[in-house]
C-alpha cells in the first residue's frame, strides 16, 4: 500500500497542460505593450536623431527609460523580498517569488505614462510608490487595490509636479527647436480655455498639432506611450484576439468618451466629429483604454463589471477633464473607479445570477442611477467652459 | 442574457490510454467488499459473519425515500465487517465476502418468460429491487425517477461521459449494444414514454456503429450525436440539447427522464434474468498505469487487484508526486490509500502524476465566469465565503454550482475555486437552515 498526495478536483488544470497560465498572459501584454515602446522609441529617439538633433547614444534614451522602468520595479520588489521573507534570503528564493509577481509591466506601464527626460530619480520614486506601496504592501500581485502604475504617476504627478511640468516643457529634441507647440500638450492647450468663454475652435485646438491624422498617428507632444492611437491599436488587436484583455473593455470607455465629448461639443455649438475624435486621441484616453482599464486586478472580474466599469470610467474621464482642475481626467477617473471596482463587481455578480429576480431591478437600478446622474452633471457642469452653455446655464440659476 | 455564453471546454480527453484493449472480464475476485453505504445513506447488514451467501442475494438494505438494497456480487463465506476505502473518499464500514468460486446463483435469478406483458408498476419494482442506481457518477436510486406523476414522453439514455479519461461507458455499450438497445426499451415501458433518445459523443463514430443496425428494429430509439464539449454530459446539457427546452431542478418536470447507459444496459438483464445491479465497468487509467484497461467486474472488487492486472504502476512512480483519482479527473476525489473498493459510483481510477509548481494568485481575469454552465460568478462566491457572507451568498446562488470543476479548470493562477464555490455551498446550505 503506497500513500497518495492530496489534492482537489479538478486534477487537470489548463494552467498546467497547455501552458494558457498566468504567466503567458503577462508575456502576451507585455508583447501588447510592445508596438507602443517601439513607437515611442521611433518618436522620441530615431525620428529625432534623424533630424539630426540628438546623437546616436541619446536615441536610445527613450529605450532605456522604458527598460529602466521595468528594471526598477522589478529590483525594488526583489529587495522587499529579501526584507520580508526571511525565511527565503537567497537568490533562488527571491527568484521564486519574483516569477509569479510579474513586477515589470508595472515598471514599464509607469514609465510610458511618464514624459521623456523625467530625472530617473523620479522615476525611482515613482516606481517605489507603484510596486511596494502600490502593490507589495496590498498584498502582493492579485491583491493590489489601485493599478500599480497610475498609483506611482499620480502620486509623483503631485508632489513632484513641478519638476514633471517643467519637463513637461520639453518632450523631446525635435519637439525643443518646434516653436509652433509652444510646449503645451494638447490638453494643455484644451485647458488653457477653461473659463474663458470661448468656445473651443479645431483652429485652437487641433491646428497648432497638425492634423487629426497626426493625433492618430502619435506624433504630438505627450507622455512617451500615451500619444500614440496607431500603435495601442496593434496592441489592442493583440491583446483581444490572445484573449489577454476583453475586446469590449476599451470600446465601451472609448465609445462613452467620445459620445459625450459630442454632445458637449454640441451644446457648445459645433457639432463637429473633430471634437470628440480630438477628445479621445489625447491624455492618454487611448493607452488608459487598453493596457489600464483592463487590468485585470484593479478592475471587476465578470464581464458584467466591466462593462459597468468602463462606463463609469468614461463618463468620470469627461467629468474631471471639463470640470475638475487638471487637464489629465483619466488618470484621476481610473484610480476612483479603482476604488468602486469592487462594490461594482458584486453588484453586477449579483445581477448577472439574479437578472430580472429580486433584488436585480434595484441593483440595476442602482448602478444605472448613479450613472445617468452623473452623465446629467457632467453635460450640466462642463457647461461653465463654453459661451453657449454658459446662457443657458445662468437662465437656469436665474429661475 | 448578458454575456452569457458559456458552452462548455473541450478537454483534451486522453482517452485513447484505456481503448486500446477491449473490455475486460475480471468476474472472480478473491474477496468483495460491500460497502453499507449508498449516497449519504447507511445500509443495515442482512448478513451474519460466517453465513454463505450466493451472488444477487441481498447483503444489505435501507427504508424511507432513497430505500436501496445492496447484494451480494460473488458467492462465498461472509468473513467480517471491515472499514474500507470508498470513492467518497471516506472510509466506510463494508460486509467482506471470501469468493468459493463456485459461482452459486440466488433462487431469484433466473429468465424471466413474460418480459412483454411486465407492467409499468412491475418494471419499477424490478428497477428497486435490483438496487439499480444511476452509474454515471450520482448513485441515485434510478426507481424514484420513474415513480413521478409528470406525464414522461421522452427517455434519454446518457452516452456521452464527457469525463476526460473515462472510457468505461463506451467500452460497456461497445461489449453490450444489445442490451443497451433493449434495456432502454424496457425504460421507455417502464416511464410509459413514446420515444427514447441515445445521447453520445459525436467523434465515438463506433457507438454509431454498433447501435444502428439495431434502430430499424426498434423504431422509437434515436440516436443524437452531441459535440465533444464538457460538460456535455450533464443532465441539462442533454435535454436543453435534445428538447430545445429547459427545467429548473428535474428533467421529470419537462417530461424527460435521463439516464446512464450502464444502467441501462444493467436494466436489460435485471428484467430479463432478474440479475441486481452487482457489477459494473471500471476504468483504471491514467499515466501512472503500466497498462490502461476497463475491466467488467463485481462490485466491491478491490482496484489494487485490478491495478495488478494492468502491470501495476509505472516504475519509479513517486506516490507523493502522483493523485489516485477515484471517479473522472474533474468532480472525482483524491483518495490517500490505494486501498479502494469498487463501488455502484465508481467509474474509474486514475494515477495522474503532477508536478509542483508555484502560483500566482487569482489575477481577476474572470474566466472561471466565462465558462460557469450554470451562468454563476464564482469569484465573488469565493469572496463571499471567505467573508462567510451567508446572504450574499444565497444572492449570488452559490446552491446553483454543480461543481463540474470548469471554473478551476480553466483558471491560469490554478485557484482552488471550485473547492471554494463547493465549500460556499455547503456554508449557504448550513447558514439558510
Amino acid at each position: 500500500m503506497a500513500r497518495f498526495a492530496g489534492g482537489k478536483a479538478p486534477f487537470i488544470r489548463i494552467a498546467n497542460e497547455k501552458g494558457e497560465n498566468t504567466k503567458r498572459i503577462m508575456r502576451d501584454f507585455l508583447i501588447g505593450l510592445l508596438p507602443v515602446i517601439l513607437f515611442s522609441w521611433y518618436k522620441n529617439g530615431i525620428s529625432v536623431y534623424l533630424d539630426g538633433n540628438i546623437s546616436v547614444l541619446e536615441m536610445f534614451y527613450p529605450l532605456f527609460f522604458i527598460i529602466m522602468g521595468g528594471l526598477l520595479a522589478y529590483i525594488m520588489e526583489g529587495i522587499f523580498f529579501y526584507i520580508t521573507d526571511k525565511d527565503n534570503r537567497n537568490l533562488k528564493g527571491i527568484m521564486r517569488r519574483l516569477n509569479t509577481s510579474y513586477a515589470v509591466i508595472p515598471g514599464v506601464i509607469l514609465a510610458l505614462l511618464l514624459p521623456l527626460y523625467t530625472p530617473i530619480w523620479i522615476l525611482m520614486f515613482a516606481a517605489f510608490i507603484a510596486t511596494i506601496v502600490g502593490k507589495m504592501l496590498f498584498g502582493g500581485f492579485g491583491n493590489n487595490v489601485f493599478n500599480p502604475a497610475l498609483l506611482g504617476y499620480a502620486v509623483v504627478g503631485f508632489t513632484f509636479s513641478g519638476i514633471v511640468t517643467d519637463i513637461n516643457v520639453i518632450f523631446n529634441g525635435s519637439e525643443i527647436v518646434m516653436d509652433s507647440y509652444a510646449g503645451a500638450t494638447p490638453l494643455g492647450t484644451l485647458a488653457s480655455f477653461r473659463g474663458t468663454g470661448d468656445a473651443f475652435s479645431y483652429q485652437a485646438l487641433v491646428e497648432p498639432y497638425g492634423n487629426l491624422w497626426d493625433f492618430f498617428l502619435g506624433t504630438i507632444p505627450g507622455a512617451l506611450g500615451e500619444t500614440s492611437a496607431f500603435a495601442i491599436l496593434i496592441g489592442f488587436i493583440w491583446l483581444a484576439f490572445r484573449k489577454v484583455i476583453k475586446w469590449f473593455t476599451p470600446i465601451i470607455y472609448i465609445a462613452t468618451v467620445f459620445g459625450l465629448s459630442w454632445l458637449i461639443g454640441i451644446m457648445a455649438g459645433d457639432s463637429g466629429v473633430w471634437f470628440p475624435t480630438y477628445s479621445i486621441l489625447t491624455g492618454g484616453v487611448m493607452f488608459a483604454a487598453v493596457y489600464m482599464a483592463t487590468e485585470p486586478v484593479s478592475t471587476p472580474t465578470n464581464p458584467l463589471g466591466k462593462i459597468f466599469f468602463a462606463l463609469f470610467l468614461g463618463v468620470l474621464t469627461v467629468l474631471f477633464r471639463f470640470v475638475g482642475s487638471l487637464p489629465e481626467g483619466v488618470g484621476t477617473s481610473l484610480i476612483v473607479m479603482n476604488i468602486f471596482a469592487i462594490p461594482i463587481d458584486t453588484y453586477s455578480g449579483v445581477i448577472r445570477t439574479k437578472l430580472f429576480k429580486k433584488p436585480g431591478p434595484l441593483y440595476i437600478s442602482i448602478l444605472v442611477g448613479v450613472l445617468i446622474i452623473l452623465v446629467i452633471y457632467t453635460l450640466v457642469a462642463s457647461g461653465n467652459m463654453y459661451t453657449a452653455i454658459t446662457s443657458l446655464f445662468n437662465l437656469g440659476q436665474v429661475i | 442574457m448578458i454575456f452569457h455564453k458559456a458552452k462548455g471546454v473541450q478537454i483534451d480527453g486522453r482517452k485513447e490510454l484505456c481503448k486500446k484493449h477491449p473490455l475486460i472480464d475480471y468476474l472472480n475476485p478473491d474477496t468483495v467488499y460491500i460497502p453499507l453505504v449508498q449516497r449519504h445513506l447507511k445500509l443495515e447488514p442482512v448478513v451474519d459473519v460466517g453465513d454463505i451467501v450466493k451472488i444477487g442475494q441481498v447483503v444489505a438494505e435501507v427504508g424511507g425515500f432513497g430505500a436501496i438494497t445492496s447484494h451480494a456480487s460473488i458467492s462465498g463465506e461472509v468473513k467480517s465487517f471491515k472499514k474500507v476505502w470508498h470513492s467518497s473518499g471516506k472510509m466506510v464500514e463494508a460486509i467482506e465476502i471470501k469468493n468459493d468460486f463456485k459461482n452459486q446463483l440466488d433462487e431469484r435469478i433466473k429468465a424471466v418468460k413474460n418480459v412483454k406483458e411486465l407492467t409499468r408498476e412491475e418494471l419499477v419494482e424490478i428497477m428497486k429491487n435490483a438496487g439499480l442506481t444511476g452509474l454515471g457518477g450520482a448513485g441515485f436510486p434510478s426507481y424514484i425517477k420513474y415513480q413521478t406523476k409528470e406525464n414522461i414522453h421522452t427517455v434519454i439514455i446518457n452516452a456521452v461521459e464527457c469525463e476526460p479519461y473515462l472510457t468505461c461507458d463506451y467500452q460497456f455499450i461497445i461489449r453490450f449494444a444489445k442490451k443497451l438497445i433493449k434495456g432502454a426499451t424496457y425504460m421507455k415501458r417502464a416511464a410509459e414514454a413514446s420515444k427514447v433518445v441515445i445521447a453520445y459523443k459525436a467523434y465515438n463514430t463506433k457507438v454509431e456503429e454498433v447501435l444502428k443496425p439495431y434502430l430499424d428494429k426498434y423504431p422509437d430509439i434515436e440516436l443524437y450525436p452531441i459535440k465533444d464539449i464538457y460538460p456535455a454530459g450533464w443532465e441539462k446539457y442533454i435535454v436543453e440539447q435534445i428538447t430545445k427546452k429547459t427545467y429548473k431542478s428535474l428533467p421529470a418536470e419537462i417530461g424527460v427522464i435521463v439516464n446512464n447507459s450502464a444502467t441501462a444496459i444493467i436494466y436489460s438483464d435485471a428484467v430479463e434474468r432478474n440479475i441486481p445491479l452487482i457489477s459494473r465497468p471500471v476504468s483504471i487509467t491514467g499515466e501512472g498505469i503500466k497498462e490502461p484497461k476497463t475491466f467488467f467486474v463485481p462490485l466491491g472488487t478491490k482496484v489494487s487487484d485490478l491495478i495488478e492486472q494492468c502491470g501495476g504502476y509505472i516504475d519509479g512512480l513517486e506516490p507523493m508526486k502522483a493523485n489516485y483519482i477515484a471517479g473522472g479527473p474533474m468532480t472525482g476525489r483524491a483518495i490517500f490509500i490505494d486501498d479502494l473498493v469498487v463501488n455502484d459510483t465508481l467509474g474509474a481510477v486514475i494515477i495522474k502524476l503532477f508536478e509542483e509548481k508555484d502560483y500566482p494568485e487569482c489575477l481577476g481575469c474572470g474566466k472561471c465566469a466565462d465558462v460557469c454552465p450554470v451562468y454563476i460568478t464564482p469569484t465573488e462566491i469565493k469572496k463571499a465565503y471567505e467573508r462567510k457572507d451567508v446572504n450574499l451568498l444565497g444572492l449570488l446562488d452559490a446552491n446553483k454550482c454543480m461543481e463540474c470543476g470548469l471554473c478551476s479548470y480553466i483558471c491560469p493562477s490554478h485557484v482552488e475555486i471550485t473547492d471554494a464555490v463547493k465549500k460556499g455551498k455547503e456554508l449557504l446550505r448550513k447558514g439558510a437552515k
